[in-house]
């Protein structure tokens, strides 16, 4: 049997300061290869301190984290770069999009640093803007186009390395109510596709949209559905 | 899939250098503006070096068009400290020697000239009177500015000619009708002016009369004090080694034999000193520009936090950062430094073509700018980067 794609196992973050600030409480969580899932919780709950965490953008302060069955705990920063790199697509709230590039270069920078040649970076950037929809737009500037449209480019460029796993934080959270229901729509689709996709939100209306959501409040899972 | 195999892709050269011209290609001005730093003191740098080079390779080519095959013989002292007197033949024993093609001698007379019989006898001006050969002027390399040169019958006849520098001390600048110097109770009348003589400048401050005319009315005994001469360009050495025995085979150690085109030549290569105190300026400048890069990377490492924390997801490295940082300040510097080059060569050949010069600009000058350049961005560029790559992930992406 495959491991599941991502396992957090009695994961706690503390940050430290003076009191020491546990925002994570043993948090338990696996995410099975092809779902959708949606974690929820109010501001200040700790979903980006957590988002860090299964992105092993940083590490948990006690626990264990597993990426496709790899335990992060005995991996150098170098080699979690490449993790990310190849295993793990982010989409954020801000879009972070270039805006001195065109949407193609933008998406194909997802691939730069998992060593793909250029001229098959522009290729899968293209492939995988068509596959959101914007296989027209290619070479517009990102400040050419509208909130939705961008972040659609960053999901793009999220998913262009066909990675383990897409995680999302707040994907809707700087759009109008019909362009998030877009997105959200659109999440859908890919994972009709076969992408796995964390998408973390404090929106309970949007979070209703996904099959598995997981209920987290000051830094625990108080539910499942 | 193991955790053996998780290692980060290098970026290839190409996709280095994109990232690296990520901020100057979208900063253009800023980049612009930091590069221009280190372009005006590599510029300043790199002119100051060609001008000096180019003045140079200008008096070295006007040395080398005067000839450097002429030789002077001069009487120089015994071993007691008297004056060795060159015997009265030696010019023509110097002439029977095989590649030597001119033989022109002159011969200090022991008086002084003066404007008018008025002028009190100390105000001698520094000025020399000698006896010269009709042959001086080709063979010395110089020629008459007014007037006329002496010849076989003003020779005989109480007649001089002036040299340059002697012109100007007499207050003497056109050869009139009737212009005429004091020289030992007896006025000399003057028929010329010479230019001025660049490989020998002692005829400069002299006053010429003719053998004969010395002889005559100033009592000069007729021996010559100085013999110029002329040889076949690639014999020059070995005329000199013979000049002295020839000269005065009684007494070879007492003749002062020397190339007036070397003591030229090793002036021209002293100018150079000149230019330390500008090049000093120029280093200030390029270090001036140096800070300028490293002000912008610093500024540009704190607006950049967030393009740092996304390429940190996207899985860029520590290293890849750092180097992203590192080489974009390297970038900005160098091509400050090129144009930097450019522009000094620019200089050089407009002021050089002004001059009429050669366009000499050192390899040292281009290639020490663009090292300096180089190095400069790259320590510039330095504490950035590791600043940028000691950012977490985490904290560079919450900046909104
Ligand atoms: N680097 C840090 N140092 C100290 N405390 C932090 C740090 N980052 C987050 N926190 C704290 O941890 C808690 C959880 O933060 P987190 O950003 O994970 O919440 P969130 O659920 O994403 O909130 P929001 O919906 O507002 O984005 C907050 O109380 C926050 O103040
Ligand atoms: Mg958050």
């Amino acid at each position: 049997m495959t491991p599941p794609v991502l396992e957090l196992d009695h994961v706690t973050k503390t940050y430290p300061g003076d009191p020491p600030l546990e925002v994570l409480h043993a948090v338990n969580l696996a995410i099975e290869e092809g779902e959708l899932v949606a974690v929820v919780g109010p501001s200040g709950s700790g979903k980006s301190t957590l988002l860090s965490i299964m992105g092993t953008l940083d590490r948990p302060t006690s626990g264990t984290v597993r990426v496709t069955g790899i335990d992060i705990a005995g991996l150098e920063d170098r080699q979690l770069s490449a993790l990310r790199a190849t295993r793990i697509g982010f989409v954020f709230q801000q879009f972070f999009l270039s805006e001195h590039e065109s949407v193609l270069d933008n998406v194909a920078e997802g691939l730069l640093y998992a060593g793909v040649p250029r001229w098959e970076r522009q290729q899968r950037a293209a492939e995988a803007l068509d596959r959101v929809g914007l296989g027209h737009r290619t070479q517009h500037r990102p400040t050419k186009i509208s909130g939705g449209e961008r972040q659609r480019v960053a999901i793009a460029r999220a998913l262009a390395g066909r990675p383990a796993i897409v995680l999302a934080d707040e994907p809707t959270g700087n759009l109008d109510s019909s362009s998030g229901a877009a997105i959200v729509a659109m999440l859908e689709e890919l994972n009709d596709d076969g992408a796995t996709i964390v998408v973390i939100t404090h929106d309970h209306d949007v979070a209703a949209c996904f099959p598995r959501r997981i209920e987290i409040l000051d830094g625990s899972i108080v539910g499942e559905r | 899939m193991s955790a053996e195999v998780l290692m980060p892709a290098r970026l290839r050269f190409g996709d280095m250098a994109r990232v690296a011209s990520v901020g100057v290609r979208t900063r253009r001005v800023r980049a612009a503006l930091s590069a221009l730093g280190i372009a005006i003191g590599v510029a300043a740098m790199v002119a100051v070096l060609g001008l000096s080079a180019s003045s140079q390779a200008g008096l070295l080519a006007e040395i080398d068009k005067l000839g450097t095959n002429l030789l002077t013989v001069a009487n120089g002292t015994t071993v007691l400290g008297r004056n060795q007197e060159l015997p009265l033949a030696a010019p023509a024993m110097i002439r029977r020697v095989a590649p030597v093609t001119a033989v022109a001698d002159t011969g200090r007379v022991d008086v002084n000239a003066y404007r008018s019989p008025l002028i009190p006898s100390i105000h001698t001006n520094a000025l020399d009177v000698q006896a010269a050969a009709l042959n001086l002027l080709p063979t010395v390399g110089t020629t008459v500015a007014e007037g006329r040169w002496l010849n076989a019958a003003t020779a005989t006849k109480p007649v001089c000619v002036l040299g340059a520098a002697a012109a100007q001390r007499l207050g003497i600048d056109l050869v009139l009708p009737g212009e005429r110097i004091w020289i030992e109770h007896r006025w000399f009348y003057v028929v010329g002016i010479l230019e001025p003589a660049v490989l020998v400048p002692q005829i400069d401050a002299s006053i010429l009369v003719g053998y004969p005319a010395a002889a005559t009315y100033l009592s000069f005994d007729g021996h010559p004090t100085e013999i110029y001469v002329r040889s076949v360009t690639d014999q020059t050495a070995a005329v000199h080694d013979v000049l002295g025995a020839t000269a005065n085979p009684a007494h070879p150690d007492g003749v002062k034999v020397s190339k007036p085109s070397d003591a030229l030549v090793a002036r021209a290569q002293a100018k150079g000193a000149l230019t330390g105190l500008f090049l000093g300026l120029g280093a200030v400048a390029l270090l001036v520009g140096g800070v300028g890069v490293a002000n912008i990377m610093v500024i540009s490492v704190l607006e950049r936090r967030s393009e740092i924390g996304l390429r940190r997801a996207l899985g860029a490295t520590k290293g890849q950062i750092r180097a992203q940082f590192l080489s974009e300040a390297v970038l900005l510097s160098v091509a400050g430094g090129a144009t930097g080059v450019g522009l000094g060569v620019a200089a050089t050949a407009v002021y050089a073509s002004t001059k009429h010069w050669a366009i000499a600009v050192p390899t040292l000058a281009w290639a020490g700018g663009l090292g300096a350049a180089l190095a400069i961005g790259a320590v510039a560029g330095l504490l950035p980067a590791l600043r940028a790559a000691r950012l977490s992930p985490t904290d560079a992406l919450r900046t909104v």
